[in-house]
């Protein structure tokens, strides 16, 4: 089994690559071949992916969400399933390259550095801890997908302003329909965020008695989350609608890329707390 | 194929030229009956704005096209058109061109999709008058064959190539249900019209017609099963539409940029579309500066029609491609109509030899001997003609090579042809 795990985490990146790469060269050539195979081709891929996870956590007796390089995975596989859902409900099929990258790069950065982890923590062995990190990866991946719908609409706003009917213009789809999609995203993104803070208040006092309220961590998250919450409300009071909404979305998701850069690739895990 | 035809249209006469000699429905059928008592045996007339056709099977082989170009002229009474005018067609060159004319290669908007409906209109009257034999009905069938291949097979009829379906084509892209939005159209002239009718066929929720003559904005308006919007109350009541189509004839602006600033504070940040399709322009043009408004003139819309225009021109070769092979199809089949006689002659002559060699030995054998004697005689000459029969359908059905299928039907003609009894007898 650990040499078909090895395996799958090389494979991994190449499929994620070449999917995105089929959404890709569909976009630009528009082949009517490509429509239906490269949705068949994603569903492979996420069915391996969904694999290679199951497989890790039997043969290392943990779900791969103990170390930020196994998140990382689980992460890519979110954003691409996510995608696949959003795909099949609206059927819109051109904007999977840009969402799919992400899943590729997530999925590489894993694959580079992910390592065997055998002996977990017995204090992250916890059902908490599950549920509080499976609803942030969702809310991630929410937030992710939200941020490419968000800038895919500016693009494609900026297109019809200024009278570029070309390609963009053509196969992207119409702004009401990518700040639909954006909006959606953005809510599921935010109500797992929240849930996942909710189960880390419980949990954290539990764990660690002697938390600090200021880790980096905690004060990055609830900055990102306070910068979603004022966009949301204000959507749903004054009424936030169209570029000025895109542009909250895609700064929350910048803040949150910044957050998980600054404070996750200085530690070994997503948090550091002493025990 | 004896067909012939002969055309005037946007390539060889002016718009009045073509008006001039536009023939309606009811002159048509006229007309029709008129070739037909004259000149063809089979045969259609297509009468567009950009067109006048006339295409037929001769009585007489020797039917000259000036003299079907003649009646046409006296049937309308038209003096000053020459022979320039007029662009002739015989046998293959007459099919192709039917067939490009139907795939809109040939129309004056490249890819024109209504000339499809009005070239089946064209056929389906000459079938109704009983003008259309086997052969005409072949060519109808080969050219919408050809025309519905050309539209679902090729981009020649793919993109808007009006200014009011081009805007239709911008609305799409902000817009993503029309059922849920309400649109106003400013102007009920020709463009103004054409913009609501594809506002109306792509499922708009609410569409409502403004017009100075309120009349004519009732009349569309009724026929779109839309509301009127009195022109007095216009700018109070702009801000309740997500799209505004102006195409009026008014010499300055209708809707100024108070009038939109007054829109975008009322629909506190909802976006709304402005297409301006007037010339000079109805909107004051610095209402494209505002947040959530999408304003775009005639200039702008200009170059997403000469976008579509160019991927038309691209499709050109692939329709000519599917034009060849449609014409192969049909041409192989007219060659086996011309080798059919011969092949009935060539079995019709062993048959009878057949059969007289039999006859002369019925009293000379038991029936049942009779019966297996006329059997495998039969199956003698099956397969001994079995081969030729196949080669010269084969011929005949391999390509376009009139002359080489003349030439084998001639030879087996000659070779075979039943003898009258004269020279039966003259011969021994």
């Amino acid at each position: 089994m650990s040499e078909t795990i090895r395996s799958l985490n090389i494979i991994l990146p190449v499929l994620y690559a070449a999917v995105f790469a089929v959404y890709l060269i569909d976009f630009f050539k528009d082949k009517p071949f490509l429509h239906n195979s490269k949705r068949i081709f994603l569903f492979v891929t996420l069915i391996i992916h969904t694999t290679f996870l199951l497989f890790w956590t039997v043969h290392f007796d943990h779900p791969p969400i103990t170390t930020k390089f196994e998140i990382f995975t689980v992460l890519a596989f979110s954003v691409g399933f996510s995608y696949f859902l959003i795909e099949l409900s609206s059927d819109i099929r051109a904007t999977g390259a840009f969402i799919l990258f992400f899943s590729f790069l997530f999925q590489t950065i894993s694959s580079l550095f992910i390592q065997d982890l055998l002996d977990v923590p017995e204090i992250l062995r916890n059902r908490l801890l599950g549920l509080h990190v499976v609803s942030a990866l969702l809310g991630y991946a929410g937030i992710t997908i939200s941020a490419v719908y968000s800038l895919l609409f500016t693009i494609q706003y900026k297109k019809i302003k200024l009278n570029q009917f070309g390609l963009i213009f053509n196969r992207l789809p119409s702004l009401e329909m990518m700040e639909k999609l954006s909006v959606n995203s953005i809510m599921v993104g935010f109500v797992l965020l929240t849930v996942a803070i909710l189960i880390g208040t419980i949990w954290l006092p539990q764990a660690f008695p002697n938390y600090s309220m200021w880790d980096p961590k905690l004060v990055a998250t609830a900055i990102v989350w306070i910068i979603y919450g004022v966009g949301i409300t204000i959507r749903f009071t004054i009424g936030l609608y169209g570029k000025k909404f895109m542009f909250f979305s895609i700064t929350g998701f910048v803040a949150a890329m910044l957050a998980l850069a600054a404070t996750g690739f200085i530690q070994s895990t997503f948090h550091h707390f002493k025990n | 194929m004896n067909l012939i035809g002969t055309s005037i249209n946007h390539h060889t006469a002016t718009i009045e030229q073509r008006e001039a000699l536009h023939l309606s429905k009811n002159e048509t059928t006229e007309f029709l009956s008129l070739i037909r008592d004259e000149y063809f045996s089979d045969g259609f007339v297509i009468s567009t704005c950009n067109r006048t056709e006339i295409f037929g099977i001769p009585k007489n082989p020797d039917l000259n096209i000036r003299s079907v170009q003649e009646a046409l002229l006296n049937f309308k009474k038209i003096e000053g058109l020459t022979r320039d005018n007029f662009l002739s067609f015989f046998s293959c060159g007459a099919v192709k061109h039917i067939l490009s004319v139907i795939s809109g290669i040939d129309s004056l908007i490249l890819g024109d999709s209504q000339i499809h409906g009005q070239m089946k209109e064209a056929f389906q009257l000459s079938i109704d008058l009983n003008f259309a034999g086997t052969i005409m009905r072949r060519i109808f069938d080969t050219a919408l064959k050809a025309g519905k291949r050309s539209i679902t097979e090729t981009g020649i009829g793919e993109g808007a190539v009006s200014v009011s379906y081009a805007a239709i084509q911008v609305v799409e892209k902000i817009f993503s249900a029309f059922e849920n939005r309400s649109a106003l159209v400013i102007g009920a002239g020709e463009t103004g019209e054409l913009a609501a009718v594809h506002l109306k066929d792509k499922g708009i929720g609410k569409i409502t017609i403004a017009n100075r003559t309120l009349a004519k904005a009732e009349e569309l308006a009724h026929k779109l099963h839309g509301e009127i919007l009195h022109f007095d109350n216009l700018k109070g009541n702009l801000h309740n539409f997500d799209i505004i189509v102006t195409a009026t004839s008014a010499p300055g602006f209708i809707i100024n940029y108070d009038d939109v600033k007054n829109i975008v504070k009322k629909r506190r940040g909802n976006t709304v579309c402005i297409m301006d399709l007037a010339l000079p322009r109805d909107v004051d043009p610095r209402a494209d500066n505002f947040d959530g408004v999408f304003y775009h003139d005639i200039d702008s819309l200009g170059s997403i029609i000469d976008q579509n225009i160019k991927k038309r021109e691209k499709a050109i070769p692939v329709v000519e491609e599917i034009i060849l092979e449609e014409m192969q199809g049909l041409f192989s089949w007219y060659n086996t109509l011309e080798v059919v006689p011969t092949i009935k002659k060539i079995r019709d002559f062993f048959e009878e030899i057949r059969l007289e060699e039999v006859e002369k030995i019925r009293h000379k054998v038991h029936e049942e001997d009779l019966k297996k004697l006329d059997e495998m005689t039969k199956r003698l000459v099956g397969r001994i003609l079995h081969n030729p029969t196949i080669r010269l359908r084969q011929i005949a059905e391999s390509g376009l090579n009139y002359q080489e299928v003349a030439n084998y039907t001639s030879v087996i003609t000659s070779l075979f042809e039943p003898q009258t009894e004269d020279e039966h007898i003259e011969n021994k």
